[in-house]
């Protein structure tokens, strides 16, 4: 252990002020380890007496955590730890501020962390011999089907790309995840959106020979860069757009591309402005799975003022039912860099009004594409969705209802994730009569189709309590259940035919087939989801999608560099996942994922062209681990600074559990703090200093700043830089618990050398993700028992995903507490 | 969130725009079902409220500059009822004067810049101001802030009861994304309407899916029919699969499931209220539905009133805001007759010759609103007709748009509003007057009664002289 005796230097936590000084020192740790290499705390210190945990509890805790102070509104005056089970909330919250090493804070006189350690021993020890005796595997509500999950099982089941953003409202989350059961509120909108979503896919799928012509936009965002190619075009090409977009008939369709101006009305990007203006007109071609379909030259001259406006349209074409990748993109003229008085960015479009100067050569943008139509309508072709649904064609009327039986019959098992009733069956195979009736065998099959994605069956994920069971007891869920907990947790979307069929057996429950169902679970394509759905969540990824960095300051920061670091950090995720590594790789792998504009954000040589790959750190590059992505270091910034502040907020919260409360009212803003002092602007550190100068921001900034401090050689967009505001970056600083930090690597070994909060967290947002609720402090046990299991297994991820998948909350339903039985 | 017939971009160019999903009532996607129909049925027994539409229009007017004063190319000579409308960009309104109220020379201080770096952001500000009457937030980045709009007020008290509690309706092209200019998020340029002071509403701009949206897919009379059956059969298939299904459930998950069936039958109930009212719905607007968007703003204006008048006849919403044109668009209008294109033609230079060029496309704007009082007369309500229960706002956030200012901005009312507004008046404020006053004095003679201040209101400016 690192000696610390400190006297109160600085800053003191206010409402020790009123402590006697005069407390009690604990005995210092026997053998003082090598200066400079603190040893990594294991899990298991040397064990102190029950008596001895009581007395840190009495004299340290108590100092402040007493009925007088109740600072952190919590008061242990009462709290014995002979009797910690019956105050397990309370305990919980011990241990975890003790295991992050977050207690006692900063600035106050704190004993060995052996001891202290031993404290949290001796609690767990308690409260999981409590939860073995009594277990509690928790319960929710059904859960039903968010956005991502119901695109992906409509995607498995009818072979169908649909965007669910398209029907259904936006998932409340809650602990940072879409998918907890207990804040899916239902309302007539969202039963109007599965609706509106089961008749329009049942369409699309089995395509709609009656369609009208209708228009669809699509929006290009204005920071898609224009210069390079966008993902899916056709390549050679540059910027536009590039979609999937299922058409409903064989049809004529028209396509319209419409064009950015300027606020006087000109076309963007026409040359005038350029001091070279380019010989060749712009060119920009319409291409449907990548063959172009319709070019136009762009009038350099359009305007607003023009009949049709900044937009063109192409002749009606031809395309066949089904989805296709449509292309509007550009046709590059020249390539290289641009020689004019004002070096351009990267194009990507942050204002109109900018960058349309004399000596400044700027490129047309894309505003949108819309595609209209069908207008005559030839028939429907086959599509990948119809081969999906129709594996029976009738011959002759008198066999339609057979065929069709069969259908749904398939369609339904999938759709309902278990087996169909006679009575299942029957209620769709009357709504195909239905269907037939008006429009014969296909739009009957379409009409069953519609039913089961609207039914509550496809809709909601119901656990069915075993009969003779009384309402109050746990039991476990059946095969069938737990094949879709399963699928739901690693996939996202519905049990495939293999799960099913061993549920049907009663199988998957066997140890053994479990095990092995999972690790084929992970090995599957459809594994993608834990990257992108629960590693995003859990990490924060969505917010990168609100963030824009100040164009002033950041001119090159483009849409495809946001999706880039957004990529990099799925794919780290990813790889850990299909390599089966140690967690810890989280925070210190030297390895990571970048395509050619990434790489050169980061400054890495030798990587060309758009696709992303495995790349190791080059020689003397200080970056490992997630803390040394973009997409961290950039959703935890300002537009215009970063945020030590935010950056030491997330690594509290998302790596480490135990999220900082929320600043008190009325602290004046970092905004509010002086800019420019003897006439020079202050770097965010020093604004920070400012700021932490009041007694009561600097009980909570010094724990978050300095973790964040650490990090200021990375920029907003996490690119590496020496200065802020024409300062010299002072990474320095200390962490809460004494150790001093010069850089990302010192906060870095400072992290590891305590891993049981990382992993513990790693664990409590698994679990939350893969039982659809927020973890409560009874679930703790389980979440240590995972962690440990997993420690002896090197810390590999199948290791925790098998913890959580065998963990009684996952394998069992919690009874009802008596007062909800109505 | 692209709005066009549900289709979006993958999440790579996709950027969160405005938050929550288009176009769904708001309200009723966030707050527990019971806890609405409470709220419902409490407007109900309200009765037949009115129906607002709030229209905006950027770029000020011709009648904001000191010679349009003089002139009366806005605002008439007499207060009081005598007041001539010939020289006035008003003109269109004549054989509407019994129903509207002229209220001149109010200010939308609010879209002033209030710091040093907003000087000059007019246009990328004022749209943001005009249903709120509150300073927006200088800001590119997704922390927007303005106020809550008098849409949503009205909307969140008395448009419960309908299918659909607002629509948010726009002519042209709006971004979404990122910023403007002058450091202004697009959302502040693109929507007139904030659920609340961080939600703005995002817009439509396509009437095929406008009409969708209120009264369901399909492209002609026949198929929306068939769709109406279908989704009946699907209706009472999930009633049916609810009963079996109970069954099995604990009693926690039956609970939720019993409201659930609640979700089903207030989903029936709309399409058997579209069903009473859509023969004469159906007649007014199709088989001339376009499949997008019209090329000709006329077209497009005309066809936007069409479906709201179609709207509040099936009572499928009480609530429209319409933005008619977007700030800084060089857009020309040759049924104006005017060549110049909007923004350069409201930059004036203060000539006099040009002032009166630009009065001529503000009367062009405004010829466009007898189209829809029209329409809305010719709805028969048995005693009465829709426009005597209707109230429709035209104004505008800016004043005289050559120097950007926002004194004297343009502003009348048209509508009986069941009978809360006299009509056939011209009222003129005293000078500094906040807009914001009149549009309190309108949510109390709505029926949002109990609000005490609006923006920057410092009282209430009467309709009533």
């Amino acid at each position: 252990m690192l000696k610390r005796i400190r006297g109160v230097v600085g800053i003191v936590v206010p409402a020790l002020v009123a402590v006697s000084a005069a407390g009690t020192v604990h005995a210092q740790a026997s053998a003082p380890a090598e200066a400079g290499q603190p040893p990594v705390v294991t899990e298991a210190p040397p064990p102190v007496a029950t008596a001895a945990a009581q007395a840190i509890v009495e004299r340290t805790c108590r100092r402040c955590h007493n009925d007088r102070l109740r600072s952190g509104n919590l008061s242990l005056a009462q709290f014995d730890v002979e009797t910690a089970v019956e105050q397990a909330e309370v305990a919980e919250r011990m241990v975890r501020k003790l295991r992050a090493g977050l207690m006692p804070p900063a600035g106050v006189r704190r004993p060995d962390e052996s001891v202290l350690l031993g404290l949290a021993e001796e609690l767990e020890t308690r409260l999981d011999a409590a939860a073995e005796a009594n277990p509690n595997p928790g319960r929710r509500g059904f859960q039903r089907l968010n956005r991502a999950e119901y695109a992906r099982s409509v995607r498995d089941l009818l072979a169908l790309d649909v965007d669910a953003g398209d029907y259904l409202p936006l998932d409340t989350k809650s602990a940072n995840f879409d998918n907890i059961a207990d804040v899916q509120m239902l309302s007539p909108t969202l039963m109007n959106g599965y609706l509106r979503a089961a008749s329009e896919i049942s369409r699309l799928a089995v395509g709609d020979a009656a369609a009208g012509p209708v228009e669809a936009a699509y929006k290009v965002p204005r920071w898609v860069s224009q210069r390079e190619q966008v993902e899916g075009a056709p390549y050679g090409s540059r910027g536009g757009l590039s979609v999937t977009h299922a058409f409903p008939a064989d049809g004529e369709y028209r396509f319209r591309v419409s064009f950015h101006h300027e606020t006087t009305g000109e076309l963007f990007g026409s040359g005038r402005a350029a001091l070279h203006t380019a010989e060749r007109r712009e060119q920009l071609e319409i291409a449907i799975d990548g063959e172009r379909a319709a070019a136009f030259d762009l009038d350099r001259w359009m305007h607003v003022s023009d009949p049709n406006g900044v937009n063109l349209w192409t002749d009606p074409i031809h395309v066949t039912a089904g989805p296709h990748r449509v292309s509007a993109v550009f046709v590059p003229q020249f390539d290289g860099p641009v020689q004019d008085l004002i070096s351009p960015h990267d194009w990507s479009l942050a204002s109109t009004s900018i960058a349309n100067a004399y000596g400044f050569t700027s490129l047309p943008h894309l505003r949108d594409l819309a595609i209209r139509g069908p207008e005559t309508v030839t028939g429907v072709s086959d599509t990948p969705s119809r081969a999906r649904i129709f594996t029976c064609r009738p011959e002759a009327p008198g066999e339609e209802r057979g065929c069709a039986g069969e259908i749904i019959g398939r369609l339904g098992t999938a759709a309902y994730r278990g087996p169909l009733t006679a009575a299942n069956h029957a209620a769709l195979m009357a709504l195909y009569e239905t269907g037939r009736e008006d429009g014969g065998f296909e739009a009957g099959v379409r009409m069953a189709i519609e039913g089961m994605l609207a039914s509550p069956r496809f809709v909601f994920r119901f656990e069915e309590p075993p009969i003779d069971v009384p309402a109050t007891a746990s039991f476990p869920i059946s095969d069938h259940d737990l094949a879709s907990r399963l699928s739901f947790f690693l996939w996202s979307s519905a049990p495939d035919a293999e799960l099913l069929d061993l549920a049907a057996a009663q199988r998957l429950s066997e140890p053994a087939v479990l095990e092995g169902q999972v690790r084929r679970m992970l090995a599957d394509p459809r594994g993608e989801a834990l990257a992108t759905r629960f590693a995003a969540q859990w990490l924060r990824l969505p917010d990168l999608e609100a963030l824009q960095p100040d164009v002033r300051v950041y001119p090159d920061f483009d849409e495809q560099l946001k999706w880039a670091l957004r990529r990099e950090t799925e794919l780290f995720f990813l790889h850990l996942l299909r390599e089966d590594r140690s967690v810890l790789e989280l925070l210190d792998a030297d390895w990571t994922f970048v395509n050619e504009r990434l790489a050169r954000h980061y400054g890495i040589p030798g990587v060309v062209g758009p696709r992303f790959r495995r790349v190791e750190y080059p020689a003397g590059e200080p970056r490992r681990g997630l803390l040394g992505h973009g997409s961290v270091l950039a959703l935890t910034s300002y537009a215009d600074r970063t945020s030590p502040v935010l950056r030491g907020k997330w690594a509290m919260e998302v790596l480490l559990g135990s999220p900082p409360p929320p600043p008190p009212p009325d602290v004046p803003d970092l905004e509010d703090t002086v800019v420019a002092e003897d006439g020079r602007l202050l770097s965010v550190r020093e604004r920070l200093e400012r700021h932490r100068a009041s007694p009561a921001c600097a009980s909570c900034h010094r724990m978050m700043d300095p973790i964040g401090l650490a990090l200021e050689r990375y920029d907003v967009t996490g690119a590496h830089r020496l200065w802020d505001n024409g300062s010299r970056i002072d990474a320095s600083g200390e962490l809460y618990d004494g150790t001093p930090l010069r850089s990302a690597a010192d906060l870095r070994e400072a992290l590891l050398r305590r891993p049981a909060p990382i992993f513990r967290t790693f664990v409590e947002n698994l679990m939350a993700y893969a039982l659809g609720r927020r973890l409560e402090h009874y679930d703790m046990p389980a979440v240590r028992e995972i962690a440990r299991a997993a420690g002896t297994a090197e810390n590999r991820l199948s290791a925790f995903i098998l913890g959580v998948v065998r963990t009684p909350a996952f394998r069992m339903k919690g009874g009802l507490a008596g007062e909800s039985i109505p | 969130m692209t709005l066009i017939t549900g289709k979006h971009l993958p999440r790579r160019t996709f950027l969160r725009g405005v938050g929550v999903s288009v176009a769904l009532p708001f309200l009723d996607a966030f707050v527990p079902a019971g806890l609405n129909r409470a709220r419902a049925a409490a407007a109900r027994s309200a009765a037949d409220p009115t129906r607002l539409v709030a229209i905006e229009n950027v770029h000020g007017a011709a009648g904001s500059t000191a010679y349009g004063a003089s002139r009366h190319l806005w605002s008439p000579a007499a207060e009081g009822h005598d007041f001539d409308l010939t020289p006035s960009a008003l003109s269109p309104l004549e054989s509407f004067r019994d129903v509207l109220t002229i209220v001149s020379d109010t200010d939308v201080a609010p879209a002033e810049a209030a710091t040093p770096p907003e000087i000059g952001g007019d246009h990328f500000r004022s749209s943001a101001t005009f249903l709120t009457q509150s300073h927006p937030k200088q800001t590119e980045s997704s922390d927007v802030r303005a106020g809550i709009s008098l849409d949503q007020l009205y909307a969140a008290r008395f448009g419960q009861d309908t299918p659909i509690p607002s629509m948010q309706l726009c002519i042209e092209n709006v971004d979404q994304a990122g910023g403007c200019a002058y450091g202004y998020s697009c959302v502040y340029t693109d929507t007139i309407s904030w659920a609340s002071p961080t939600e703005p509403l995002p817009m439509i701009r396509d009437p095929r899916l406008a009409f969708d949206l209120l009264f369901g897919a399909g492209g002609t009379v026949e198929q929306r029919t068939a769709r109406r059956r279908e989704r009946r059969s699907v209706l009472d298939f999930i009633t049916a699969e609810v009963a079996s299904l109970k069954r099995d459930l604990d009693p926690v998950d039956r609970r939720r499931m019993d409201r659930y069936l609640d979700d089903v039958r207030e989903i029936e109930r709309r399409i058997q209220r579209v069903e009473e009212r859509n023969t004469s719905g159906e007649a007014l607007l199709l088989p001339g539905a376009p499949a997008g968007v019209p090329d000709s703003f006329d077209e497009h204006v005309k066809l936007m009133f069409d479906l709201q008048a179609l709207a509040f006849e099936a009572d499928m919403t009480r609530v429209f805001s319409f933005k008619l044109s977007r700030d800084a668009t060089g857009r020309v209008y040759p049924e104006s007759g005017v060549d110049r294109g909007f923004h350069p033609s409201s930059h004036h230079g203060e000539q006099q010759a040009r002032i009166e060029e630009f009065a001529r496309l503000n009367r062009y704007h405004v010829s466009l609103i007898p189209y829809f009082l029209e329409k809305l007369r010719s709805i028969d309500e048995g005693s009465s007709n829709l426009l005597d229960k209707s109230l429709v706002i035209y104004g505008s956030p800016m004043g005289n748009p050559n120097v950007h200012n926002h004194k004297r901005c343009p502003l009348f009312v048209a509508g009986g509003a069941n009978g809360k507004l006299p009509g056939n008046l011209h009222l003129r404020a005293a000078p500094g007057t906040p807009m914001a006053n009149v549009m309190l004095d309108l949510l109390h003679r709505l029926g949002v009664d109990d609000l005490e201040c609006f923006g920057d209101s410092t009282g209430t400016f009467s309709l009533s002289a």
